[in-house]
């Protein structure tokens, strides 16, 4: 058997499911001849590293979606008695408000009031376009509330994390990463880091970590008022992934500015067209 | 008021679901149904029996569309156009189907209309899946990050062309026997051996390629 016989046989060798029924002569072969053996594996170690290349799961939303859409094509089916198309579900988005009368939202709303008097005062650039005028108001008024309390918060977060070697800070972002039902400290917390750590890593961790709970508007605000003032191109590809993954049409106008932005990293700029594309 | 999170307990997730096999052990209580069991209940009207399938599926799903088109968002929504295919099309499933090439064989459709849709170049050749924890200072983190194997597999695997990335996934990573690669490719047995090697010598070429460049 020669070299080009044997390689011939490599797709049955590399195939764990095959490998027990190649010829004996293709091994032989391999045992015997150098170049057969460094092209076989490099082959092999190309697809370990394929098999072992980490996947990320996907965020709520496509569960919450999925169970919407079967509930619908339930009733559907239930009252049409036959075959209907299933249709497109639109989940209800949270309105802000809610969330800031809401009795969870105080310990949230000083940090948020950080992020988002560092980005919106004096006035507020961006308006929800759904809010009607007396919630604008009532944001405006909270808006300023918090501002006078901003610096403080911001200051007290740092104070109080870079205190801790970056290696404790990026464990407890993993950490929080892995809880099942994080309250809203932890969320905090991950906004916080997002927000403010001095560490890349830890920066981008913190987005992948907030992934899983891109459904709570809180989440989505913290990440759009943390892109302006973030530096490092990967988190803020990182972040505008995590907006457009979230369908947050808030993110729009950020998402514009960057994308004309002649100084900005050109594949950020890119992922930021691509992003307003995808809202 | 802000966490410190150390002290609070991490609990553990969920165990994930295999993919079902045919052969389910006896012993093992009142039956796992197969996933063919399952879809062949969702076509007769039990609607429910596709819940059983997402948690199944949608994961391992997601990873291959996640790697094919190179874009969380794109892999998310055709994702989710799968299973509603799945439910819209079920009197279509064969008594005689597999339901994972059935289901890949829809995801295969819904990625070419997702990017005819989206008129949008069917990779996303940027960095933005590409997370490292290296080390501090943010531009030795960036350049440690390009030396990452996963992050020039990434890339490697941008270069290839769609049908390449795609036989290569598919014959990989979904547990599909070749057979089935082919039907859901419509080529012959021999053509997608065929293929999806050269695909795999064409990612090594690049991959090693980059590795090099990356010493260098
Ligand atoms: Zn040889």
């Amino acid at each position: 058997m020669n070299c080009s016989d044997a390689r011939d046989i490599f797709p049955v060798l590399l195939d764990r499911r095959t490998a027990a029924n190649a010829q004996l002569e293709a091994r032989t072969h391999l045992a015997g001849c150098p170049d057969c053996q460094r092209e076989f594996s490099a082959l092999s170690q190309t697809l370990a590293a394929l098999d072992t290349m980490p996947t990320s799961s996907p965020s709520p939303r496509l569960r919450q979606n999925f169970y919407a859409m079967l509930e619908e094509e339930k009733h559907a089916a239930v009252s049409r008695g036959g075959a209907t198309a299933a249709r497109e579900p639109r989940p209800a988005r949270v309105a802000l408000w809610r969330w800031f009368l809401s009795p969870v939202a105080g310990a949230t709303l000083l940090l948020f009031g950080f992020l988002a008097g560092a980005r919106y005062a004096p006035a507020p650039a961006v308006a929800a376009p759904a809010t009607d005028p007396a919630t604008q108001r009532e944001l405006a008024a909270l808006r300023t509330k918090v501002d006078t309390m901003s610096q403080l918060v911001g200051y007290s977060f740092l104070q109080q994390q870079t205190q801790r070697p970056a290696n404790d800070r990026l464990r407890g972002v993993l950490t929080s990463a892995r809880l099942e039902n994080p309250n809203q400290q932890i969320l905090n917390y991950l906004i916080g880091a997002l927000a403010l750590d001095p560490s890349t890593n830890v920066r981008l961790c913190a987005v992948e970590a907030l992934y899983p709970h891109a459904d709570q508007e809180i989440v989505r605000a913290g990440v759009l008022a943390s892109l302006p003032r973030e530096q490092s191109p990967l988190v803020q590809l990182a972040m505008i992934d995590f907006l457009a993954a979230a369908r947050d049409h808030e993110a729009a106008p950020a998402l514009e500015k960057i994308s004309q932005t002649e100084t900005a990293d050109g594949s950020v700029r890119a992922a930021a067209r691509r992003a307003l594309v995808q809202l | 008021m802000i966490a410190t999170i150390d002290e609070i307990n991490v609990h553990s997730r969920p165990a994930v679901l295999n993919r079902s096999g045919s052969l389910a052990p006896v012993d093992t209580a009142p039956a796992q149904r197969s996933d063919h069991a399952l879809m062949l209940a969702v076509r007769d009207g039990e609607l429910d029996a596709l819940g059983e399938l997402f948690e199944r599926h949608h994961g391992p799903l997601f990873g291959f569309l996640v790697k094919l088109t190179g874009h969380r968002p794109a892999a998310e929504d055709i994702a989710q156009t799968v299973f509603q295919r799945m439910l819209k099309y079920r009197h279509t499933y064969r008594d005689d189907g597999s339901l994972t090439a059935w289901m890949y064989h829809l995801a295969r459709r819904c990625a070419a209309d997702y990017f005819r849709k989206a008129n949008a170049a069917p990779y996303a050749t940027d960095p933005s899946d590409l997370h490292y924890h290296a080390d501090e200072a943010p531009h030795a983190a960036e350049r440690a990050a390009t030396r990452d194997d996963h992050a020039l597999l990434h890339v490697a695997l941008a270069r290839l062309d769609h049908g390449d990335r795609e036989v290569l996934l598919l014959s990989r990573f979904q547990e599909l026997s070749f057979a089935e690669v082919a039907g859901i490719l419509e080529c012959s047995v021999g053509a997608a051996k065929v293929r999806a090697h050269r695909a795999l010598r064409e990612l090594r070429n690049s991959y090693f390629q980059l590795q090099k460049q990356s010493l260098s």
